[in-house]
């Protein structure tokens, strides 16, 4: 259904079954950068569009990366 | 026997032979109690994130080792209260 206001919504992929991955890496900040916000908040699956698995995968990489420094807690 | 993924950060004011001695230690430390270290990969100096005590930066070191749970126990007891140490990261690999 259509609405009548607004873009209809584009159907997202999850780039991680793209490429294939088959765990994700907390190493990788340059592909997790993609998934938080600027204020380092790690962004909804509605926005990234990842798949379940990969979005929890996801987010305990991003975790880890902040532990560890190479990802922010939070920015400014 | 396990295979971990250990990432830590080292001071960034030591100087090249303190820090050799810290990585070395931390080898020699996972050989003595049963484990087996893959490969040791330095990422050098590197900006941190947010600031850990006092620090802007940091050394950044990679490593993999095989060893057993008492292994990464007793390894992790000793990265605790090595002050050369800002942060440290044990995760096991599949």
């Amino acid at each position: 259904m259509r609405r009548e206001r607004g873009r209809r919504p584009r159907k997202k992929v999850c780039s991680f079954c793209v490429e294939k991955v088959q765990d994700v890496d907390y190493k990788d900040v340059g592909k997790l950068r993609k998934f938080i916000t600027d204020r380092g908040k790690i962004l909804p699956r509605r926005i990234s569009g990842n798949c379940a698995k990969h979005q929890r995968e996801a987010t305990i990489a991003i975790k880890r990366a902040r532990n560890i420094a190479l990802l922010p807690f939070t920015s400014d | 026997m396990r295979t971990y993924e250990l990432m830590y950060i080292i001071r960034p004011d030591l100087d090249e032979e303190a820090l050799n001695g810290v990585v070395d230690k931390f080898d020699q430390l996972i050989t003595n109690h049963g484990g087996e270290v893959i490969n040791t990969n330095r990422w050098g100096k590197r900006r941190l994130a947010y600031e850990i005590n006092d620090y802007r930066e940091g050394f950044y070191i990679l490593e993999h080792f095989k060893g057993n749970s008492a292994t990464e126990i007793e390894l992790e007891r000793v990265l605790k209260l090595t002050d050369a140490v800002l942060r440290f990261l044990i995760t096991r690999k599949l």
